[in-house]
């Protein structure tokens, strides 16, 4: 640490633009899309911003719609990160240890998701200092919610500075130095647990909202966290196995393929217990349960989106159980995408929107997101993918460098 | 190394206690209110007396109340000015001055005629089963007769209403500003507004 | 130390930008004048009403009553009555004497200057089926000649929980009792997330999902910082007893509007009020009290 100069960070930040800056068509037409993407969402929040919350569909009774929904499904894929975090540093998995650096990209981008989609969910976004320890009034340790603003930037901070450090010493062709990380590590494997747990306890805090009101609502987060997390891995590595000159070993997929497929079942199995206690005794708390799997006086919107989820979800489980990747990796792909899309509208979805249909005063209304509300949406996610992108390429040329330093220097030997 | 640990489950149990704490103290709104007991100084307000006002002859928990009077919303009283020497109590009367009233009032033999109240003798009064005079003013005398569980919840301030303000000297309505006590029953009217379908 | 803080905002904010500023608070439109700007930038970064001292109070105070004359072109007064010693307001039902006129829901509507142009409402009547005690099984939305035979009514809007679930799940203590007992929001201090909202469980909050309109001839005038003033866009509102009138000693306006008398409301610690004479002498029951929030609404039957 102590030959830390400010030319070296230079160095490594300007690099690091120049690596993104640089790149083939194909590259270029990609982050082009993104960025139309991105502008789209600029310019439907422009609208929102201007009309208010308005623009939405949300109403007085469904209060949280497809931004919350979201962003409660995004927590979990930052969570995930843990999956590749245990594994690479504290069982000092070789594979694993090469591909984590995507893993907290991955989560770097989900949890800056989580952050704006919590941010145009905001009915005053410029009173957000309000919410600023010192500055505003923090209701901590009252508010869930101060929690979980409090866990997510620590996450985040962990996420960004742990692979920071250490790509900057791999960058200087220097040993990273792991009594200086490791602690970070630990901590930042227990605060994955907890980003989710507390976004859980938001939920399942609530006595005025039974569906929510369940202790089960925090495991099964992070069961499904830890399922459609690792799915959207390998998804990530399957693009970049195809799409560039990093290659990923076929065991990690496996390996991938095991932690995906326990947490499946293991979520399916709560979900079968959370559906058998709606319905085997239903009560007045059930109807939420009912508006979504069957609809209620007549309003059905949820209806074709749960099921279909929950198809998608059985279907990507059996997939992975029954290893359709076993010869060709590639297979996973459909089988990575069906439970990832399954368990995002489950989590989402069909997770938040229920919870508050019907009213406390068992009213009910359908709730559908606006144009505006899709395009934000999409904008944020374009957002999140260009994060990704912008933080794991440069990542990789650094890794590539320094095996290929340590090999050049090892040959030297 | 002990201590450390020691420090550790002390400050996990205090927060433990800080976050549980509030929720087992149970100091609920019922307790205050039981614990409430000294006499409040409800004319610290001084809340301005409406004109048309009388002093009830008996009192509320609290002491002395008012009550609007009746005399004055009653067009046409005295009564002594069209009912003076020469009676025209029964027939011919509803059809010059009274033809709207409608006497839709108790059920069966309980069921009041115009001399149930109406003081025969002298037509500003009003009088009870036992020939009381009452004054329009202290109606509640009269209604209190039969709806006896009416009148003490008015009284003690179950039923009825309190004019304008909760604090200060007690004004309440008389049982004739809501009740038409030819036809008490509300009648059906459509409500003032409604609420709006909640689905956009 | 607060004056510390509250220079370093101020210096953040004149470095930040004062752009940022005029689209604050109400910015619908950009404002017209260089003192509204001037306002808005000062009202953009004053302190949660709980922490501010008496001279920042009539400061807010009289910006909001100027404001309201360059917006509205009316002139307002906004009050901050303190509440009154040795007060907690509880307010009683009577299901058996509501005959659901909806008188109590227009004067609300005209007293708290709530949006004509969502019909935002605190108050909600539900036609009750005789057998039904679930307000669930209520009709909210009818619209015909009451009383409807075999039915009956019951009115729903803030309860003022003592241990009120929308308080904890506020992440800016923008939400709060008063110590008579008043649930309220500052406006100005609402970040808009809609916690509140989903913590409520009698569905006692509204929020401005876009900005409220109230007619220039309707608004009400007499108004008080936590209670009727006027609100923008992105912020929660709520019943608050009718803050601006309950410590001027008045009735609140449902009670006062109310041509059956179903309503009654008084101080919980003056043992000969009339709220205490109903808790006392009537049979009361209170909304969904398993949840622990402690209502000071109570239900009663005659």
């Amino acid at each position: 640490m102590k030959n830390i100069h400010i030319n070296e960070i230079k160095a490594f930040v300007k690099d690091a633009v120049i690596w993104n800056l640089q790149g083939d068509t194909t590259y270029r037409v990609y982050i082009g899309v993104l960025m139309l993407f991105i502008a789209g969402g600029a310019y439907a929040y422009s609208v929102q911003f201007t009309y208010g919350l308005e623009a939405t569909g949300m109403s007085n009774i469904v209060s949280w719609g497809l931004y919350i929904s979201n962003f409660t499904f995004l927590v979990g894929v930052a969570a995930a990160a843990v999956m590749l975090i245990l594994p690479a540093y504290i069982f000092k998995d070789k594979d694993f240890h090469r591909i984590v650096i995507i893993g907290e990209g991955v989560a770097v981008g989900a949890l800056i998701m989580c952050l704006l989609f919590i941010t145009v969910d905001l009915g005053g976004p410029l009173r957000a200092w309000h919410l600023i320890p010192g500055i505003g009034l923090f209701n901590w340790p009252t508010s869930i919610l101060t929690w979980d603003v409090l866990v997510l930037n620590g996450y985040l901070a962990l996420n960004l500075l742990v692979p920071a450090y250490i790509l900057f010493c791999q960058y200087h062709n220097r040993k990273p130095d792991e009594s200086k990380y490791r602690p970070f590590v630990l901590l930042s494997i227990v605060w994955a647990i907890s980003i989710h747990m507390v976004t859980a306890f938001l939920y399942e805090g609530l006595p005025a909202r039974p569906f929510w009101n369940n202790p089960l609502m925090g495991p099964r987060f992070l069961a499904s966290a830890f399922a459609a997390g690792p799915a959207l891995m390998t998804v990530v590595l399957l693009v970049i196995d195809s799409m560039t000159v990093f290659k990923i070993d076929k065991t990690i997929f496996n390996k991938l393929r095991l932690i995906i497929t326990v947490s499946a079942i293991v979520n399916l199995i709560m979900l079968f217990s959370e559906i058998f206690k709606e319905f085997y005794a239903p009560t007045h708390h059930s109807l939420s349960a009912v508006y979504l799997y069957f609809g209620l006086d007549g309003y059905n919107s949820l209806v074709p989106w749960i099921w279909t989820a929950i198809t998608m979800n059985i279907l990507g489980t059996l997939m992975f159980a029954f290893n359709v990747g076993k010869k060709n990796v590639k297979m996973f792909f459909p089988a990575s995408v069906l439970l990832f899309t399954g368990i995002w509208i489950e989590k989402g979805f069909g997770l938040i929107v229920p919870g508050l249909v019907p009213s406390p005063m068992r009213e009910i209304t359908n709730y559908s997101p606006t144009w505006v509300e899709i395009f934000i949406t999409l904008g944020i996610v374009a957002m999140g993918i260009l994060v990704i992108t912008v933080l794991i390429r440069p990542a990789l040329i650094i890794e590539q460098r320094y095996q290929e330093h340590l090999a050049s220097k090892g040959e030297e030997h | 190394m002990p201590k450390l640990r020691l420090v550790t489950i002390l400050l996990l149990s205090g927060l433990l206690v800080l976050a549980v704490a509030p929720a087992l103290a149970g100091h609920g709104i019922m307790e205050k209110v039981k614990e409430a007991n000294e006499p409040f100084d409800s004319l610290q307000i001084d809340t301005p007396l409406p004109k048309n006002t009388v002093q009830v002859k008996e009192e509320y928990q609290g002491g002395a109340f008012w009550v609007l009077s009746r005399k004055d919303s009653i067009g046409r009283f005295p009564c002594s000015r069209c009912h003076g020497k020469k009676k025209s109590f029964k027939r011919e009367g509803a059809a010059l001055a009274h033809g709207d009233i409608e006497l839709v009032h108790g059920q069966g033999e309980e069921r009041p005629e115009c001399k149930s109240c109406h003081n025969e003798k002298n037509l500003d009064l009003l009088s009870d089963k036992k020939d009381r005079e009452i004054d329009f003013d202290h109606s509640y005398q009269l209604c209190g007769q039969c709806h006896f569980r009416q009148k003490s919840d008015w009284v003690g301030g179950a039923h009825g209403k309190r004019h304008t303000y909760w604090i200060g000297k007690r004004v309440v309505w008389n049982c004739a500003t809501c009740h038409d006590p030819h036809s008490p029953r509300f009648k059906k009217r459509w409500p003032s507004t409604y609420s709006l379908p909640l689905d956009k | 130390m607060k004056c510390d803080r509250r220079t370093f905002v101020k210096g953040m904010g004149l470095t930040v930008a004062a752009g940022g500023a005029a689209l604050s608070a109400g910015c619908s439109s950009m404002p017209s004048s260089g003192e509204e700007m001037k306002l808005r930038f000062h009202e953009y970064f004053k302190e949660n009403y709980r922490l501010m001292t008496q001279l920042e109070k009539e400061q807010t105070v009289e910006r909001l009553a100027r404001l309201a004359k360059l917006n509205h072109d009316i002139d307002v007064q906004v009050g901050t009555q303190e509440p009154l010693e040795q007060v907690l307001y509880g307010y009683a039902f009577n299901v058996s004497r509501c005959e659901g006129f909806m008188d109590c829901v227009t004067a609300c509507v005209k007293e708290n200057n709530l949006d004509r142009n969502s019909k935002t409402q605190y108050i909600r009547i539900f036609e009750m089926e005789h057998g039904e005690t679930d307000v669930g099984s209520g009709d909210g939305k009818y619209f015909h000649e009451v009383p409807v035979p075999d039915h009956y009514y019951m009115g729903v809007q803030c309860f003022h929980c003592e241990s009120a679930p929308c308080i904890k799940a506020c992440p800016t203590k923008a939400t709060w009792r008063e110590p008579d007992g008043i649930v309220v929001v500052d406006y100005d201090w609402c970040i808009g997330c809609r916690y509140c909202m989903a913590a409520c469980p009698y569905w006692g909050r509204r929020f401005n999902w876009g900005e409220p309109h109230v007619p220039r001839a309707e608004i009400t005038k007499k108004q008080h910082y936590l209670g009727n003033r006027l609100r923008n866009k992105g912020e929660m509102e709520k019943c608050t007893f009718c803050i601006q009138r309950s410590r001027n000693g008045k009735l609140p306006a449902c009670v006062d509007a109310c041509p059956t008398g179903s309503r009654v409301f008084g101080n919980l610690l003056d043992p000969d009020s009339e709220i205490r004479f109903v808790l006392k002498n009537k049979k009361v029951f209170r909304m969904k009290e398993e949840l622990g929030t402690d209502p000071k609404f109570w239900y009663f039957i005659d």
